[in-house]
């Protein structure tokens, strides 16, 4: 009998729906993997069970009985918590501070009985630090393993934990996973959210993988492989064709040889005109370094990265952040990149807008690329489909020969998505080399002629005669 | 709502809420009001007086306005117009020798500027090489530069009857004529109008104004366009800086021709509600300081007239720049 179910649960956030129908069978004494896409609804799938997002509907039971988790405050009364990835105590205070920082009447606490329970507890959980540390100086993995102290302190009995290993060096990962497997033989259960697949063969008794907000598969690890384990991940619809055979692609535009920097431990990647290398991957496998990268805002640690048809261009995965600044009007981002080398742009004479530059600018974008909003709204005003366009109309500005773009359907409706990928298949069709970075496996596979999979800051090509949804979760999750 | 109206607002509603605080001392909140203005606006003098003191209010306003615009906080408006005074009273008493008197205000005056410029540039230095937040390090030279005048005008500078902490008056060629037919304002004064327009082109209509700004409200998506937002840091506090110190020189060849301690008054800081009030838009800020400046010469009528305690402008100035960040918070903006 499971000692947890959750069954049937619902979730939406406004419009986007999270959960549709996904359940979670924990069993007592046993660590269960969570495995799913980006958005799949793994994390707010076990926030439910943590009393941080109420289900709309469906049921949570424990030992069979059904219960409400409404609060964190609940789940902890019925012993479950929660680790997050990163410490989420007081970096000022100390180690022992932080480990009754949660506890109830923890007001009249004398500091000698305080650093012995202190003591007792960093013992019992193995981790080896004077109670006196601030906890800022400790590491990353000595703060998680605080973390996990804390939460346990409160008694927990079943522990959910949120990719513990993906901050984690790894010499430390192999630690934590002891001291996973620990816990689980003193009885209590486990939840895992992980992409890794070694850690699920590893520690793992269960795995349930979520598809779409759906549990779309629950069963032994014992005996899976990464080919199966992909395919429940992405699916297995029919995949789109690639490059239309007896094309050729044009010029060599983009070249990456060796290419080494903070969080990418080597890509060789080469790119021609007409044509789309989609780089296909988990987050957090070096999407971030690689258009940091690309942006000119994190150096090359080594490696060479030509340019062979400048200009490159690109356009942000992080449309809100890094890619507008949203309270400056659709106009003004336009030529946001122009102001930053005015004499070159044509935008500019000494230094001064011309203002029918700026309209004629203004009023071609929004033409060509269907943008909703007039020239002087500001980005902030626009929906997040025509901030995407503007982004693109932006970086097409400069006629680039290379164009990197990424997830530039991220947050978009259907018809939106549909128009940029458009753009986008435009574009090359027209010359323009394409680099497409996206988590949406869909849309790597109806845009990308190749695919590469990124997986932990290296690229694995796909054999174009392999070019299926399993073989492509394989790599997503480091198979061979 | 319209931009203007929230200052507005926060204007009468200020006069509102001191009006409620007079009639509870048991004084007549329009008598003291019609006092404020007399004092202020009341006569060619009075008039003369509210726009010879909102010269340098206006002037620091839009410093401050322009820092701020670009996300630096520059809180160093009064250490700026110390050094800019300081430094024009030691050309203007000491070092500078002959050339026509056109050339020598306008050394002394282009000096001022150009040592505020250096003293903000202190600031971004230390912000830009060693991320020291320029709220601290601008605050901190505010004291450096107070003290720096003291020490002058109690030191090298001091007069050479050596009766009181003061310069020499400046030489007649060194100082700022009068505008004609006018007893007090001087000749600078119309840069309050000028500096605040070409300002105003810089932000609006200009590559560096839209660089400025984009760093301001969005660092991250101008390090992403190409901007540099260090390099951006260091041109405004040098240019807000240059403004601060041209408006402590301005003080000193227009208005008092001696450097003595406490010559700015406060100014730096009155000049940050200008700019707040003003909702850092560089043409509004010449009402604003006009605001500002009509309050602190309506004060001294309005204790003699109404027999209201000259504190109350000060009540009525924060509750201004409460009111006006009170309606800016609301609205969600800066």
């Amino acid at each position: 009998m499971p000692s947890i179910a959750l069954r049937e649960i619902h979730k939406r956030f406004g419009e986007t729906v999270a959960l549709s129908g996904a359940s979670l069978e924990l069993a007592s004494g046993e660590i269960h993997a969570l495995l799913g896409e980006n958005g799949a609804g793994k994390t707010t799938l076990v926030r439910t069970l943590c009393g941080l997002h109420p289900p709309d509907s469906g049921r949570i039971e424990i030992d069979g009985e059904t219960v409400g988790i409404p609060s964190p405050r609940r789940a902890q009364a019925l012993g479950i918590g929660l680790v997050h990835q990163h410490f989420m105590g007081v970096p000022a205070l100390s180690v022992a501070e932080n480990l009754v920082l949660g506890e109830p009447g923890g007001l009249a606490l004398r500091p000698r009985s305080l650093r012995a329970r202190a003591r007792e507890m960093l013992e019992r959980w193995e981790l080896d630090v004077d109670p006196d540390t601030p906890a800022r100086e400790l590491s990353v993995g000595q703060l998680q393993r605080l973390e996990i102290a804390r939460v346990l302190g409160g008694g927990v009995e079943t522990l959910v934990l949120d990719e513990p290993t993906a901050v984690l060096a790894p010499s430390e990962v192999g630690e934590l996973l002891a001291l996973l497997e620990r816990l689980r033989d003193e009885g209590r259960s486990l939840v895992l959210i992980s992409h890794k697949l070694e850690e699920i063969t590893a520690v793992c008794d269960r795995v349930s993988v979520l598809r779409g907000g759906r549990t779309v598969a629950s069963r032994e690890v014992a005996g899976l492989d990464a080919a199966r384990l992909g395919e429940w991940m992405v699916g297995r619809a029919l995949p789109p064709r690639g490059r239309p055979a007896g094309t050729t692609p044009g010029p060599l535009a983009l070249r990456l040889e060796g290419v080494k920097a903070e969080g990418l431990r080597g890509i060789d990647l080469e790119l021609h005109g007409g044509e789309v290398l989609a780089l296909a991957g988990i987050d957090g496998n070096g999407q971030l370094p690689l258009e940091e990268l690309l942006a000119g805002v994190r150096p090359l640690g080594a490696g060479e990265l030509n340019v062979l048809r400048p200009p490159l261009a690109l356009v942000s995965g992080d449309r809100q952040r890094t890619g507008l600044a949203l309270d400056l009007s659709l106009a003004e981002n336009l030529i946001l990149p122009a102001a930053a080398r005015p004499r070159q742009s044509g935008m500019f004479r000494y230094g001064l807008l011309r203002a029918g530059e700026l309209r004629k600018a203004a009023g071609e974008a929004i033409e060509r690329h269907d943008i909703r909003g007039g020239e002087r709204a500001l980005a902030r005003q626009l929906s997040g489909g025509n901030q995407q366009k503007l982004c693109i109309a932006r970086s097409l500005r400069a006629r680039p020969g290379v164009l990197a773009v990424v997830n530039p359907t991220r947050g978009l409706d259907v018809r939106a998505a549909a128009a940029v990928r458009g753009e986008l298949r435009a574009l090359a069709r027209e010359g323009t080399a394409v680099l497409l970075i996206s988590t949406d496996l869909d849309e790597v596979l109806e845009l990308g002629d190749r695919i590469a999979v990124l997986f932990r800051g290296a690229l694995s090509v796909v054999d174009p005669a392999r070019r299926n949804r399993e073989r492509i979760g394989e790599l997503m999750l480091g198979g061979e | 709502m319209r931009a203007w109206i929230e200052p507005l607002l926060a204007i009468g509603l200020a006069l509102l809420l001191a009006g409620g605080l007079l009639l509870g001392l048991g004084a007549d909140p329009l008598a003291a009001l019609a006092a404020l203005a007399r004092g202020a606006f009341g006569s060619a003098y009075a008039l003369e007086s509210t726009l010879t003191r909102a010269v340098p209010l206006c002037l620091v306003g839009l410093a401050v306005a322009l820092a701020f615009r670009a996300g630096v906080w520059n809180i160093g408006g009064e250490g700026q117009i110390c050094v800019g005074a300081l430094v024009a009273a030691a050309l203007g008493t000491r070092a500078l020798v002959g050339g026509p008197a056109a050339a020598q205000v306008s050394l002394v005056l282009l000096a001022g500027a150009a040592a505020g410029a250096l003293w903000a540039g202190i600031a971004a230095w230390l912000r830009v090489s060693r991320g020291v937040s320029e709220v601290l390090s601008t605050i901190l030279l505010n004291f450096i530069a107070l003290l720096g005048v003291a020490f002058a005008v109690h030191g090298p500078l001091q007069e050479a009857a050596g009766a009181y902490p003061q310069s020499d008056a400046l030489g007649a060629a060194a100082r700022l004529p009068r505008l004609a037919g006018l007893e007090r304002l001087h000749a600078a004064a119309p840069l309050a109008l000028l500096l605040p327009g070409l300002a105003w082109l810089l932000l609006f209509r200009s590559a560096a104004g839209l660089r400025l700004r984009a760093v301001g409200l969005a660092p991250e998506a101008a390090r992403y366009a190409g901007v540099s937002p260090p390099r951006e840091v260091v041109r405004v506090l040098l240019i807000s800086g240059g403004i601060a110190g041209l408006a402590g020189a301005v003080e000193i060849a227009g208005v008092t021709a001696r450097l003595f301690e406490g010559l700015s008054g406060g100014l730096g800081f009155t000049a940050i509600a200008v700019a707040l009030l003003a909702r850092l838009h560089p043409l509004a800020v010449i009402p604003a300081a006009l605001f500002f400046a009509s309050l602190a010469t309506g004060s001294g009528a309005l204790q003699r007239a109404a027999h209201v305690p000259k504190v109350l402008v000060q009540v009525i100035e924060a509750l201004v720049i409460f009111l006006s960040v009170g309606f800016a918070l609301r609205r969600g903006g800066r």
